[in-house]
């Protein structure tokens, strides 16, 4: 099916292998940002082929270039300081140095683009109908009322309901997924022959991703595109991709075909990936395998492999010349490492090891460390000059859960669902409306803050989490010092402690936090999370804005710090697998609820709640072949929690509600067996035999 | 979608009002000293008991305190600000036939330094980086640290004394009954220099706005959004870039509007410019408290009348801002 072939360097035949001319070329690109204090090299030699229909993933974490590389195809680098080399041809028409004039008659007509952010994407001060028509009326010279017409038409066909009416609103009244679908509707306005999907679902919730990888994939077919996806999801590529390329460093390492990448791999940075990921098919009794340090910047030419310094198969000759891609096995299948016939089996290559604590998700519960009773926070919606006592946003709308000592419990769900007002509501940043949170059997005080000693938070952006004009030490020392806990030396050697304890250099203390990566960062807040010894830690999306290869080591600090100190966490996350894999007990959270909790293996084995499951099977498998076209999609978004939907909460998307009931009577929540709770009127008690872990 | 004027933002400035006045009556009946000195203006320690008694009575001073309140907003609705103690004239009088000169001056070199402003900053930010931009952003910033009396000086010696081109002080030339379009010119060649001062000054202001803002838009991800559409320049300077650029801008004019007026008492000192800023520089410089009070008064009003307009505008310009 595909007819590209990608080689790296000067000089490599550009046609496919079966002589089908490709649509999209690009040859030894290279693009350099001229910055003030440094030439910053994103690009470095990128050669490679997409052929028409065809769906090519482009896969790395951030500073990889992928993006780039991708914005040079649409010539939409700001030029300065971007400085742009090599050979880019579209149906064989060179686009780089294209003037003006041409340029702009083929962006959105022969090529369009999709970007991450949909809500900044779009422009704010107009409607989104004319958004879509704009590129009609640049591109056609259609009149005003035709490109409204062919606004509508083309809203209708991503899916937006009644877009007869919605033509007229603005960004802001759209959900993200519907920003995302008026985004596509707008890159197809004139049919273009090739798509950029930039991360288009990495700012989306799961079941909205899934929603839109398969609005693609259609669109793909009806209107025969190529499209480029740009991730650093493994997952959705499996999904989609016909061919990969995974770059690393300006550089592609590694590229094929699907298959053949995910089960021969020949790159050991592709493998290092696929096995640092949590994934529902693996065993969690597994430690994750680490990728060592962060991604580089490149700042000089490349003359090595670049990945050199975080590989274990780093040997002789790796640091001797820059490796170029060559063929392994199959067709079209490159690697960019020069010992690629040593690659054995991943599981040498990066060892997962076994991690502690990770088997007894059925053990009997321990002491109770945080025990909340029927709470609810709703923040009041301010009309005229009072608050409405009626209406408000409720995110927390009846949650009782227990959190016990030496183990984790996950919270899952969509965006909007509570889980981090929750959290919150923990660490008492948030006052509960009603309701009652006790920690060791005392409610917590929310005048002091004093509570703050037992429980500790991880925020989600390790970046703006943390004071930028304060000392790494003087960070991770605050709790100490607000809880008096220590006098200034045993601070000292305190503050030393936990930054050994994190995985961090004892120096770091003396340097900012605008000095380390985002893993690094995310360490530190973990050192001051448990500087002052707390009982219970609440982690809130703490890996969410990592990238891929730092994840796992995050994850395994966590899992290492809990084994040893013995703390209980409360893990808060949207990934189903990351939570899988730290998780001994697992709630699933719904408008303000929790609909399903039950020890981890039974909920993820054998989810009883329609939610739980829907949320499970959009959760993209990164296994190429695996037949994701048979699942069942959740249909829409999440309703606003300042009206939830009557009787059931989930009855507006769920697809087996039974009328008359889920629509009107709400179920309650009940143990269908022990440690399991479901709140579904389909799961009635006795839930006919318990699902058997393992 | 509602494009009602706001009730409740309307309503929020209402109690501004009500606050500015209150603190307007209370401050000289909080101050030390006698507070007759401050109302009546009188020298207090000249007259005789009966003669101060008169006075206490004549200005309301020995009702209750809610009584004296309340008859302070009476006279505010009706316009009476009491009577200046240097002059003898009716305060309200003095304001009315000051105000339009401010207005004048004022109103023009907001409209020069608005035109002027946003016209160069979108110029230096459209170029942004290029030695035309920095030169520009450079010549803003020194032109921001002049003083404005010594702006006022300099024009004064240069076009009215050195080169006698334009007359140095007053609004119109006294005693000379012009009439028909040698008044207008009169009029205009009186207001030049206090305008051109003027807008010298506010211009920098609503130039850093304008090319902080647009840098600000340029970089949004919409504005890649409509170049990835094939939207030439023209298209996505005034379809996407003008509409959020501008709405930012519109509320620091608004302020600056408000605040010009306070601006104007150095500016119309050094032309002798008899509008309401040299008002209160006589007023200051004769301890005239209650014409002070009323200029406060003055002052504060129009700052609030800017800002409502601001506001109210806003929501035309940003959809997002029209709900709650």
């Amino acid at each position: 099916m595909t007819a590209g072939t990608v080689a790296a360097g000067r000089g490599f035949p550009q046609e496919g292998a079966s002589g089908e001319p490709s649509l999209l070329e690009i040859e030894n690109l290279r693009v350099r940002f001229e910055l003030p204090a440094e030439t910053v090299r994103a690009v470095s030699g990128v050669s490679l082929s997409v052929a028409p229909s065809e769906t090519f993933a482009l896969v790395g974490e951030s500073g990889s270039g992928k993006s780039v590389s991708m914005l040079s195809v649409m010539g939409l680098l700001p030029s300065p300081p971007a400085v742009v080399s090599g050979s880019i041809r579209l149906e064989g028409r060179e686009v780089l140095g294209m003037p003006g004039r041409l340029l702009r008659r083929y962006r959105g007509r022969d090529v369009a683009m999709v970007f991450q952010e949909p809500m900044s994407s779009l422009n704010p001060v107009h409607r989104v109908g004319r958004q879509i028509g704009e590129s009609l009326r640049i591109h056609r010279g259609v009149a005003r009322s035709e490109a409204r017409r062919q606004a509508i038409r083309l809203l209708d066909r991503v899916g937006i309901p009644s877009a007869a009416t919605r033509v007229d609103d603005y960004p802001h009244e759209f959900s993200g997924g519907m920003r995302q679908r008026a985004m596509i509707a707008m890159a197809l306005a004139c049919d273009p022959k090739l798509l950029i999907a930039d991360e288009p679902t990495t700012a989306l919730d799961v079941t909205v991703q899934a929603q839109i990888v398969d609005l693609v994939r259609e669109l793909q077919a009806e209107y025969r595109l190529a499209v480029v996806w740009i991730t650093h999801d493994l997952g959705v590529v499996a999904e989609i991709a016909d061919r990969v390329a995974v770059m690393y460093a300006g550089r592609i390492l590694e590229t094929g075909q699907a298959s053949d990448l995910y089960r021969a791999t020949r790159h050991p940075y592709t493998s290092g990936l696929l096995r640092s990921i949590p994934r529902l098919d693996r065993s969690v009794t597994t430690r994750l395998a680490e990728i060592p340090g962060a991604p580089v910047r490149v700042v000089s030419e490349l003359a090595a492999c670049p990945f050199d310094d975080r590989c274990p198969m780093a040997a002789d000759g790796c640091q001797d010349a820059l490796p170029e891609l060559e063929a392994v096995g199959a067709e079209g299948h490159r690697s960019a490492c020069i010992h690629h016939h040593q690659m054995g089996s991943a599981s040498s290559l990066w060892p997962e090891g076994t991690a502690a604590g990770r088997q007894d998700s059925e053990e009997q519960p321990g002491d109770v460390v945080v025990s909340i009773r029927d709470l609810r926070v709703h923040f009041p919606i301010i009309r005229g000059m009072r608050e409405s006592r009626k209406r408000a946003i409720r995110a927390v709308d009846g949650v009782s859960l227990d959190v016990v000592r030496g183990k984790t419990l996950g919270i899952v769900g969509e965006s909007g669902c509570g889980k981090t007002t929750l959290g919150r509501a923990m660490v008492a940043l948030v006052r509960p409306t009603e309701g009652t949170i006790e920690i060791n059997g005392e409610p917590i005080n929310h005048r002091s803050g004093r509570h703050r000693k037992v429980v500790q938070m991880i925020f989600q952006d390790p970046f703006s989490a943390m004071n930028p004009g304060m000392r790494v030490s003087d960070v991770i020392a605050e709790p100490l010092r607000i809880h008096r806990l220590a006098d200034t030396d045993a601070i000292r050697d305190r503050v030393t402690e936990l930054l050994i304890q994190v995985g961090l250099p004892p120096d770091a203390g003396t340097r900012y936090p605008h000095e380390f990566s985002g893993g690094q960062r995310q360490r530190i807040a973990v050192a001051r999370a448990l500087a002052a010894d707390p009982e219970v830690v609440v982690c809130d999306e703490p890996v969410s804005s990592l990238d891929v290869s730092v994840q796992a080591q995050v994850i395994n600090l966590l899992a290492d710090l809990q084994a040893r100190t013995g703390m209980a966490m409360v893990f808060i996350a949207h990934d189903l697998a990351v939570v899988r894999h730290v998780s001994h007990e697992v709630g699933v959270m719904y408008l303000g609820e929790i609909v399903e909790k039950a020890p981890r293996d039974q909920l993820y084995e054998d989810p009883l709640h329609p939610y739980t499951k829907a949320l499970l099977e959009a959760v993209p498998v990164p296994e190429p072949d695996y037949d994701a076209t048979q699942r069942t999609r959740l249909v829409g978004d999440v309703p606003s929690p300042a009206d939830p939907p009557a009787g059931c909460r989930f009855h507006t998307r769920c697809p087996v509600a039974v009328e008359g009931l889920c629509s009107t009577v709400k179920p309650a929540l009940e143990e269908v067996n022990p440690g399991r709770w479901v709140s579904c009127h389909l799961v009635s008690p006795p839930a006919g035999q318990p699902s058997v872990a393992h | 979608m509602t494009r009602r004027i706001d009730l409740r933002r309307v309503a929020q400035y209402g109690v501004v009002v009500v606050v500015a006045v209150t603190l307007n009556f209370l401050l000289p009946r909080l101050m030390p000293g006698n507070p007759l000195a401050l109302i009546a203006g009188v020298d207090v320690g000249m007259l005789t008991p009966d003669q101060r008694a008169e006075i206490v009575a004549r200005v309301g001073l020995d009702a209750p305190m809610w009584q004296q309140y309340l008859r302070y907003w009476g006279d505010i609705f009706t316009g009476d600000f009491g009577f200046s103690f240097r002059s003898s004239r009716p305060i309200v009088d003095m304001i009315l036939e000051r105000l339009p000169w401010t207005l004048l001056i004022t109103g023009l070199s907001l409209l020069v330094s608005a035109v002027v402003g946003v016209l160069l900053g979108a110029i230096s930010a459209w170029r942004r980086g290029t030695k035309g931009d920095l030169s520009m952003l450079s010549g803003m910033i020194s032109i921001e640290s002049l003083p404005s009396f010594w702006l006022g000086m300099v024009l004064v010696s240069l076009f009215a004394v050195q080169w006698g081109l334009l007359p140095s002080f007053g609004a119109v030339t006294p005693a000379s009954d012009l009439e028909g379009w040698a008044h207008v010119w009169d009029i205009i060649s009186h207001a030049i220099l206090p305008v051109t001062a003027l807008s010298i000054v506010g211009t920098p202001g609503v130039y850093m706005t304008m090319r902080y803002s647009m840098l600000e838009t340029l970089g949004e991800d919409y504005i890649r959004t409509a170049r990835a559409k094939g939207a030439g320049e023209r298209r996505v300077l005034f379809g996407h870039v003008a509409r959020n650029t501008i709405a930012p801008v519109i509320t620091v004019l608004a302020i600056r509007l408000g605040f010009a007026f306070g601006g104007t008492v150095i500016i119309e000192t050094v032309f002798s410019y008899p509008g309401l800023g040299r008002l209160v520089f006589e007023a200051v410089a004769g301890r005239d408290y209650p014409v002070m009070q009323a200029a406060f008064l003055v002052f504060t009003a129009a700052i609030l009348v800017a800002n409502l307009a601001a506001d109210l505008l806003y929501p035309l310009i940003d959809p997002r801002s029209r709900t709650s």
